[in-house]
């Protein structure tokens, strides 16, 4: 199981790590000017080189076993997730309104929950391929797989990360054949049940409170203001850029978290709108990529596993590129590969280890 | 790679083909959503791009946090306490400082402060922090705050701010009950119920303002502007107004509030300034009138965050000026306790009203002789007679023909010995012992003579002023406990009301209304009739029902021999007064502890007193101030004032 096989030497996916090192790479020069206090390497940087090397290592565990082997343990890896965030549920402090954080804040467990329920799901689909699936009740089983752990991540009050789990799973729907019909049903039946949810159940006090958890944003200061600066950032760069550590917004710290949800901002405002499509291609050819890979894959598991990781690349990315720019509302979403933060990254690695094991076993059997 | 290269074989052994158009369908998605990023892109950066960077190069939108007022305080008829204020601050933004050493000269010219002190103050910080302003001044004096703003255009990287800042109307004036505000802590900011709060904010620590917090706070606003090099404001980018706390209602009379605390002022009293407890209670409703504690301090100085000199001096100090005495504060109840104890061998049939004890100035049980406060005795006396001279003797009798467990259950019945619930910070429970409390407590049997010491209120009992008044206006309206009230309402600021709530009962008291008249008819004789120990608390025209108390500090073999000014102050008794008027229909309930103050109807009868003049509005009569006698000492009484005077009193 753990012998070099020649061949998987041969057929290693060496432009989908090209693309991983160069976004992750960008990703550490844009952080060090986002933190950087006179020329100083900071602390922020060095702890995302270690996170990057335990990723690394993490990678290579991963390619080493065949991902088939995956499979069998897709099942209680799921039920370890789903344990793990109990644990974090229960003994893990609350630390600015949602607990998320175990083991001294060094692991949050809904960043590996997201891996486990790919895995889980792509052998859902895999047993149970999505081509075949024509009505909406036999979403029923995986749509549980999915809520579990989603439910979990609501109750630790992280509403960002519960969203964005349940937008990776629903990658999978588009391979469903459920008719438009029956999607529009769904729609109407879940907007009627909130609105009366809303209008007739809650009270106004509740109402508040939800909208104060789904974003807590409402103060202007924050997402406000935040809006307001990421748009002066991503604007002053220009189409050339500001230049590296150039960028007035940046080097003045107008932006607030600008090496975590904001990394972008600063990317657009030092490097302009050429350097920003740059790294936006990088991550379309990543996730077009993906998809090849899910297409060349040689069973249908390594398929499903990697349409669910091209998910777990495209969500995110989506709710951060839009809330940077001014389109989605300002949810504390991380740019995958790219902002600061080591679980993050060393799942974002793993997720894409897995991607690479897939392709690069595509011609074993 | 066209789909041909793959191989037929390996699809039929892997991906199906009709995912291949599904992932064809993803890729789409996928595109589209990049095609929109980037001519959003294109619209912030190429079309919009030179307008936001100039912006940015004038390097300079901020952020001014909005703090908001908070809500006002008043009384029960408008009048304010607790009200917002503005306050200018100064501040220095190191990276646009020009000319460090001028602006530090001028600035301290301007402020009349040491020049070098300011320097030390903003240092010379480095990399991001350059762009932390830092306060340097933050209550400026009108006329300060006009010097240096007009001079603010050769000091680039100074400028000034105002914020709200709390304002205590009558500085001390009801301290306790308002409590104070402050920074919020770290460790109160971990908090799940202080989510939404940020390091820096003001929140209420104490008393009404930590108890109504949510409604006084309010919410901060935020302004988006654009700043030039020297930090004024250019442009307005976008305000959010912060919208005020709302207003807060309380029971309290401010005037009676005032009255209360006056009257432990030297010229009231006489003497030093004392320490002590009022409450005043509407005995209809459960109301809180007035609620005193003294010593008491200054909650403005708190205000802009205290010192750790000041805030030491008002902890440690001997005095514990922040300690609510009226709730917090125990004590026993001494001689007022009487009048539970009468009730109690009423409604047991223990004694009749018509009964007589023979009063010889001592009492012999067992081994020991318990004294009565007179040393020459009261000689025979009745209920009535026994309450209005506060006899003692009469009352060991009765205790122990009760029984501690009975004298405890008319107690309890009372809401003696349990906290109260009022909404305003820490109550002390009080203890009503019984003998399974004393087994519990000290693993010890109960020993007859305790219930001696019970029945007149000493021994194990202890009593915040609060709980008294609460039990005396059970007396005065007939026999319902109601629990405190100090919010009559709250208004937001949009103006909606929201009524605090209703006068809620605790309970009934387990006494009949015809006993309980009996013991008004006795307590109304400790203040009208000659003898009655509580003469000091009578006043014009008004029916005043009273009953004081002397509760000792240490046993009475320690110090009964020495003058009241040779016994060292933390032995000195505590004075009791509790009393409500007007007998006929009671409206009013004071209860009076003066700490250390010596006997009830001397030390707190004249608190009592001036708290009831305020209410009745007629003005205190000029007494001689009396010399101190022993225990309880009867007044000298004044004569009955005459009728036409009795007239005029108007009632509040």
């Amino acid at each position: 199981m753990f012998g070099i096989d020649r061949r998987l030497l041969q057929n290693f996916d060496w432009m989908l790590l090209l693309l991983v090192v160069a976004i992750v790479g960008v990703g550490i020069i844009n952080l060090a000017s986002a933190t950087h206090v006179d020329g100083a390497l900071t602390g922020e940087v060095r702890r995302q080189l270690v996170s990057l090397g335990i990723g690394g290592i993490a990678m290579l565990l991963v390619l080493a076993i065949d991902y088939r082997h995956y499979e069998r343990f897709a099942t209680p890896a799921l039920f370890v997730c789903i344990a793990l965030l109990v644990t974090t549920l229960v003994f893990a402090p609350v630390t600015r309104g949602s607990q998320s954080w175990l083991f001294g804040g060094r692991l949050q467990s809904s960043e590996l929950a997201k891996l486990g329920l790919v895995i889980a799901l792509a052998r859902y689909f895999h047993r149970n391929p999505p081509g075949e699936i024509r009505r909406l009740r036999e979403l029923a089983r995986p749509g549980l797989i999915a809520v579990v752990p989603v439910g979990l991540i609501v109750m630790q009050r992280d509403m960002g990360v519960a969203l964005l789990t349940l937008l990776i799973a629903s990658t999978y729907l588009a391979l469903t054949r459920i008719s438009w019909r029956s999607w529009i049903g769904v729609a109407v039946v879940g907007v009627a049940t909130l609105i009366t949810l809303w209008v007739f159940v809650l009270q106004p006090y509740q109402q508040r409170r939800i909208l104060d958890v789904i974003d807590p944003g409402r103060d202007p200061l924050s997402s406000g203001y935040q809006a307001i600066q990421s748009r002066i950032a991503i604007g002053s760069g220009g189409l050339l850029g500001t230049g590296y550590r150039a960028g007035t917004q940046t080097q003045l710290r107008f932006l607030p978290t600008q090496h975590t949800d904001f990394a972008f901002s600063v990317l657009a405002e030092e490097w302009g709108f050429v350097g920003s499509c740059a790294v936006l291609s990088l991550y379309l050819t990543l996730m077009l990529w993906g998809l090849r890979v899910a297409r060349n894959s040689k069973d249908g598991f390594g398929a499903m596993l990697a349409v669910g990781l091209v998910g777990t690349i495209f969500w995110p990315l989506v709710l951060n590129i839009g809330m940077v720019l001014g389109l989605a509302p300002v949810i504390g979403v991380p740019l995958p590969l790219f902002s600061y933060g080591g679980s993050a990254l060393v799942t974002s690695l793993v997720g894409l280890a897995l991607l690479m094991n897939v392709s690069m076993r595509r011609y074993v059997f | 790679m066209p789909i041909e290269e793959i191989g037929i074989g390996r699809l039929a052994a892997g991906v199906d083909s009709s995912i291949v158009n599904r992932l064809i369908f993803i890729a789409v998605v996928i595109v589209l959503t990049f095609v929109v990023f980037v001519l959003r892109l294109f619209q912030l950066q190429v079309i919009e791009g030179e307008d936001l960077g100039n912006r940015a190069r004038r390097n300079s939108v901020r952020t001014v946090y909005l703090e908001a007022p908070r809500g006002d305080i008043v009384d029960r008829f408008g009048r304010e306490l607790a009200t917002t204020r503005p306050a200018f601050g100064v501040h220095v933004m190191p990276a646009e400082m020009r000319e460090r050493e001028l602006t530090f000269a001028a600035l301290g010219s301007l402020l009349d402060r040491d020049a070098g002190e300011l320097a030390q103050r903003v240092g010379a910080p480095t990399g991001r922090r350059r762009f932390q302003p830092v306060r340097i001044a933050e209550d400026l004096p009108y006329g300060s705050r006009i010097r240096v703003e007009s001079h603010l255009y050769a000091l680039p990287g100074v400028f000034t701010d105002v914020s709200p800042r709390r304002y205590y109307v009558g500085g001390s004036l009801a301290a306790h009950v308002l409590g104070y505000t402050g920074e919020i802590q770290v460790a109160q900011l971990e908090k799940r119920a202080f989510a939404d709060y940020r390091s820096g904010d003001v929140i209420g620590q104490a008393g009404v303002e930590s108890r109504f917090e949510s409604t006084l706070r309010g919410r901060a606003g935020g302004r988006n502007v654009v700043v030039d090099v020297a930090g004024r404001v250019d442009e307005v980018l976008d305000e959010v107004e912060a919208t005020p706390g709302g207003t807060v209602v309380l029971t309290i009379d401010r005037d009676l509030q005032r009255a209360a605390e006056e009257a432990f002022l030297p010229d009231v009293i006489g003497g030093d300034e004392k320490r002590g407890a009022v409450v005043v209670l509407d005995p209809r409703n459960g109301d809180v009138l007035a609620l005193v504690s003294r010593p008491t301090f200054d909650p403005n100085s708190f205000a802009g965050g205290i010192d750790s000199a000041t805030w030491k001096e008002l902890t440690a100090s001997e005095g514990r000026p922040i300690q609510n005495r009226a709730l917090a504060g125990q004590y026993p109840p001494g001689s007022t306790y009487k009048a539970f104890v009468a009730a109690a061998g009423l409604e047991e049939g223990a004694i009749d009203p018509e009964d007589r004890v023979f009063c010889p100035g001592t009492f012999k049980y067992g081994r020991r002789t318990y004294r009565c406060w007179k040393r020459g005795g009261h000689g025979s006396v009745n209920l009535h007679e026994a309450l209005a001279r506060s006899c003692d003797v009469f009352f060991y009798q009765l205790g122990l023909k009760l029984g501690i467990d009975r004298m405890a259950f008319f107690s309890n019945g009372f809401h003696l010995g349990r906290k109260t619930g009022i909404a305003l910070g820490t109550e002390a429970p009080g203890i009503v012992p019984t003998e399974a409390w004393k087994v519990r407590r000290f693993g010890e049997v109960w020993m007859k003579g305790e219930t001696i010491s019970a029945s007149i209120g000493q021994g194990y009992n202890l009593t915040t002023p609060l709980q008294l008044a609460v039990a005396y206006a059970a007396i005065a309206n007939g026999g319902t406990v109601f629990k405190p009230r100090i919010l009559l309402r709250q208004v937001g600021p949009d103006g909606i009301v929201q009524q605090g709530p209703e006068p809620e009962s605790l309970g009934r008291v387990p006494v009949s209304p015809e006993h309980l008249a009996i013991i008004t008819r006795a307590l109304e004789a400790v203040v009208h009739e000659v003898g009655g120990t509580g003469g000091r608390a009578r006043i014009p025209g008004v029916r005043v029902a009273g009953k004081t108390g002397t509760a000792q500090v240490i046993r009475l073999e320690a110090t009964e021999h020495l003058e009241e000014e040779e016994i060292p102050f933390q032995f000195r008794d505590h004075g009791w007064f509790a009393a409500f008027a007007p007998v006929e229909a009671p409206e009013i309930v004071v209860v009076a502890l003066s700490e250390h103050g010596g006997h009830g109807g001397s030390a707190a009868g004249p608190i009592v007193k001036a708290v009831l003049s305020r209410y009745f509005k007629a003005s205190m009569p000029d007494e001689p101030p009396s010399p101190p006698g022993p225990l309880d000492a009867p007044d000298p009484l004044d004569p009955p004032k005459p009728a036409e005077e009795a007239a005029q009193v108007v009632r509040n």
